[in-house]
């Protein structure tokens, strides 16, 4: 129990009385001037300097007590210092999606009176991995430890690592399969799972004992403790050196000004308006093994969202019109949501300066009670919400990316993330003990492009800006296969002025092992969910997935015949179908499949971003070298870009820019001839939209939107001129 | 306080800045002056006269023509009135069979077109390519921006518009 809290208050009723204190003044915890700050502002920087480092330092640190690549090698980890009441001070790099959605788990606690049972004691540590508390997934385990000095609470340290293997119904921790909550994996609620700096004995075994492979987690543990501790130790002699009354003072002011600071810097690169986006995912189960009959085996989901920048320099986002939350794994909790938005912003607008939780809180996500944004079931799957996050995200920035443009810093703009599909496994391992992982170089996929240069190749996702694939060798050390391709993949970038940045596929071969379980998750299918900008094409993301069992890949070998490396750009037969002999498999959706055996091939691919600009303008020079180093075919740049290249003595293309400019008036004066006004394909439509002739999921879709929505039905009637409930049949 | 010339501008705009420059500008404090510079530079670029008061697009502008605030093209070409979705005023292909997809996409697996098609926005005038939807079939075509333009130049820019003599 608290023996003295650093107010009169308790920690609760100080909770509350900063939460009423921000709503009076609209300034965080009443703070309606800096005083500390105009006192010394380089006392002021130089302390919240001090603070990332202790964050950056211990997360460095943490990382090498890891024995996960996931967090070794990929980087996937966070740490945050908090204020008593649990918003965040100072932050380190990593996956920041986190720092707010610890920031719930700590309010939570205080807030369920945690204060008297289990009690807030120092050296304790607690730790979630609850959505529905804070956090976005089951992998995402957070661990917290209060601050205390002078025998009172002053702060919080917390750190986040994303699990390669939670022990869910399939293995790794993006669980597919998982339909509702039960089936997710090993969930840790709020709990006190440590004491005296130490971790419970009961807890570890309870981990070792419900985990496919606990030496990922259990030593997550240890690394994130650490951590914590670090940081923990660090505040408590800098408050040594400042004073108490100080730090409790310049800790909330810290926040008031990343608050300021997020305000005055959408008005210093935005425009105020309404801005408008969509995307879709769609998702393909029907037939597969272990899914239960409780929702649509297949489904499509539309993503429309609605941003509005005010004069005030608030960022408001809204999801109305959206799906319900369903009985599959790509619900997202509220805490999520807001973990979305937060690693966006910090990305896009908060690249310097103060970034903490005052950023967050000059911004407003409204989520449609019961759909997917905000389910109104907490028995709901969380376990792959990245694959709707990201999708959701992907158009936000989009949305940002227009007003950084209208406004002129083009420099800025960004067609956005896309969805990088996971491959996660489980079974025998090559050392014939059982193991469970997820596969993290998705952490490495093509981002859109900018408006004034191409997206990334391979070095992009949203949830990590420091994105990293690991080292081929590492994860071959934790999984039974082997790699026998990395490839980019040519054209997929979404084609335009500047094209989104390449994806790349990877192609293993089975080895040592009689029992590997497969599984994906997060890719879209039959619907593209991601998008171009201002003319760009949005990236190839609707794939599927190839392998051949019992393949002749050894006798290949042996003989010294040519392997397959990689799919190729046949879309209509693959290098494996070309180079092996075998069981051909095709698959549509998540990759859920008897397992595995040596001797099996298997490839998975990531994706690309979406276009920016009109692909007539791109550069020839630029697609020239595009073509020699295979992020474009030579006939893509023909037939979509309307560039001819020649060769040079050397086999080398080379932009013949004569033809190039004659090819392209073609292509426009073809494009003219074939376009036609859009108020006579309106009109067109509107008979096809009548009948509702549409699929059955497409129907479905629009059906439950109107029917949760009155707006989206109100748009979809006055824009098709018709009634949208008894045209798609809605009570 | 950061400044740049509108030299720098320009090219920063049309993507020619070198990258090591560029990537300065990225990572240093912005520029307050931006707007109108930039303006400026796109006002030069085009060919016509109408003061541009904000960009919407790769080429795409509101600009002040004569009583009234238009969504313009480049090329001078006018979708009406800025408050409209100037989508519904353009020209339009749609992809939605796998022939006409698999032109963009040539090696890759394609969306179904039963699920999904693309649309593709072009100025009737010049051809240019200005925008392109994905969507389920029926989805209504999304208006992108309605930009507070009175708001931003009043209280961003502190150089209120003229107001507006006719309606929209």
């Amino acid at each position: 129990m608290l023996d003295k809290p650093a107010s009169a208050l308790r920690i609760r009723e100080r909770l509350l009385e900063s939460e009423r204190l921000m709503e009076e003044t609209g300034c965080y915890d009443g703070i309606t001037e800096l005083k500390l700050r105009n006192q010394d502002p380089l006392k002021f920087e130089t302390l919240h300097t001090k603070l990332r480092a202790y964050c950056v330092s211990a997360r460095e640190m943490a990382r090498r007590i890891s024995a996960s690549p996931g967090v070794r090698e990929v980087g996937e980890m966070v740490v945050a210092i908090y204020t008593s009441e649990g918003d965040a001070i100072a932050l380190s790099n990593g996956i920041m999606v986190h720092v707010h959605t610890m920031s719930r788990f700590i309010k939570w606690m205080i807030r369920n009176g945690y204060e008297e049972n289990p009690q807030i004691r120092d050296g304790d540590i607690f730790a979630n991995n609850d959505a529905f508390i804070g956090t976005v997934q089951v992998p995402d385990v957070m661990d917290v430890v209060p601050i205390f000095h002078s025998g009172k609470l002053v702060g919080w340290a917390g750190a986040v690592c994303h699990e390669l293997e939670a022990g869910g119904i399939t293995p790794g921790g993006d669980v597919a399969l998982a339909q509702e909550r039960f089936t997710e994996g090993l969930f840790v609620c709020a709990e006190k799972v440590g004491e005296n700096n130490e971790l419970r004995r009961d807890y570890v075994i309870r981990c070792e004992r419900n985990l496919r492979m606990p030496i990922y987690w259990v030593l997550d543990e240890k690394a994130k403790v650490a951590s914590c501790i670090d940081m923990r130790e660090s505040v408590k002699a800098l408050i040594d050196e400042i004073g108490l009354d100080y730090w409790m003072q310049v800790s909330k002011e810290f926040i008031e000004e990343g608050r300021r600071a997020q305000l005055a810097r959408t008005r210093q690169l935005t425009v105020p308006g309404i801005y408008r986006g969509h995307t879709f995912y769609g998702h393909v189960t029907k037939g597969k093994p272990g899914y239960q009959p409780l929702g649509d085996p297949d489904w499509l989901y539309n993503i429309p969202i609605e941003m509005e920048i005010t004069t005030d320099g608030k960022i408001v986002m809204d999801f109305e019109g959206t799906q319900p939350w369903g009985y599959h794994s790509m619900n997202c909790t509220p805490a999520g949501m807001d973990g979305g938005m937060f690693v966006t912003l910090t990305q896009h607008m908060n690249f310097e300066g103060l970034v903490n939780d005052g950023a967050w809180m000059a911004t407003e996500l409204k989520l449609p009670h019961g759909t997917w944004t905000n389910p109104d079931n907490e028995m709901v799957a969380t376990a792959t919400s990245w694959a709707l996050l990201l999708p959701a995200y992907g158009v936000f920035q989009r949305l940002l990316s227009r007003s950084f443009i209208a406004r002129g810093f083009v420099e800025e703009a960004f067609v956005g993330q896309v969805n990088s599909p996971m491959i996660e496994m489980g079974g025998t391992s090559q050392y014939g003990t059982p193991f469970g992982m997820a596969h993290f170089e998705c952490a490495a996929a093509g981002s859109g492009a900018l408006a004034i240069k191409d997206g990334l190749d391979t070095a992009y996702v949203g949830w990590n800006p420091e994105s990293d694939m690991g080292n081929i060798e590492i994860w071959e050390q934790n999984m039974p296969m082997l790699y026998i391709g990395r490839s980019i993949v040519p054209n997929s970038g979404g084609a335009g002025k500047y094209r989104g940045g390449c994806s790349f596929l990877s192609t293993w071969l089975v080895s040592k092992t009689d029992h590997l379980r497969l599984v994906t998750s997060e890719h879209s299918s039959r619907v593209f969910d991601n998008g171009g900008l201002c003319g760009g094409y949005p990236a190839p993301t609707c794939q599927k997935h190839r392998a051949v069992r019992h393949s002749n890949i050894f006798e290949l070998a042996e003989n010294g015949a040519p392997l397959a490396h990689h799919t190729g750009t046949n879309p209509y037969r693959s290098e494996l179908e070309v180079r092996l002999e075998g069981e051909h498999v095709t698959m549509e959706g998540p990759y859920i499949t008897a397992p595995h055996k040596t001797g099996d091939v298997f490839t998975h691919s990531y994706n690309g971003g979406g276009g920016y600009g009109d692909v007539l303008e791109r550069d020839p020079v630029k697609t020239a070298w595009d073509v020699e180093n295979g992020f474009l075919t030579k006939e893509a740049a023909e037939g979509i870009f309307g560039i001819v290249l020649d060769e040079d003595e050397e086999g080398f293309p080379v932009a013949n820019l004569d033809a190039t400019k004659r090819h392209r008036a073609e292509m426009r004066a073809k494009r003219l001839a074939r376009a036609k006004p859009v108020s006579e394909w309106i009109a067109k439509e509107r008979e096809r939209v009548k009948t509702s002739d549409f699929a059955p999921e497409v129907k479905k879709m629009y059906a439950r939107a109107i029917k949760l929505s009155a707006r989206f039905a109100r748009d979809f009637s006055t824009f098709w001129d018709v009634d949208a409930k008894s045209t798609l049949g809605v009570e | 306080m950061t400044s740049y010339s509108k030299e720098v501008i320009a090219d920063l705009v049309s993507g020619t800045l070198p990258w090591p420059q560029t990537r300065r500008i990225m990572s240093a404090y912005k520029d307050d002056d931006r707007f109108f510079k930039y303006v400026a530079v796109l006002q030069e670029r085009v060919g016509w006269k109408d003061p541009i008061l904000l960009p919407v697009g790769d080429h795409l502008f509101i600009c002040q023509s004569g009583d009234e605030r238009v969504t313009k093209c480049e090329c001078g070409h006018s979708f009406g009135d800025y408050r409209k979705n100037w989508k519904l005023k353009a020209a339009i292909i749609v992809r939605d069979t796998e022939e006409s997809l698999r032109e963009i996409y040539p090696n890759s697996d394609l969306p179904d077109p039963d699920w999904m098609e693309i649309r593709e926005f072009i100025c009737p005038q010049c051809g240019t390519l200005h925008e392109v939807e994905s969507a389920a079939p029926g989805y209504p075509i999304v208006h992108d921006f309605e930009p507070d333009l009175e708001g931003f130049y009043r209280d961003w820019l502190g150089r209120p518009l003229e107001p507006l003599n006719k309606g929209g």
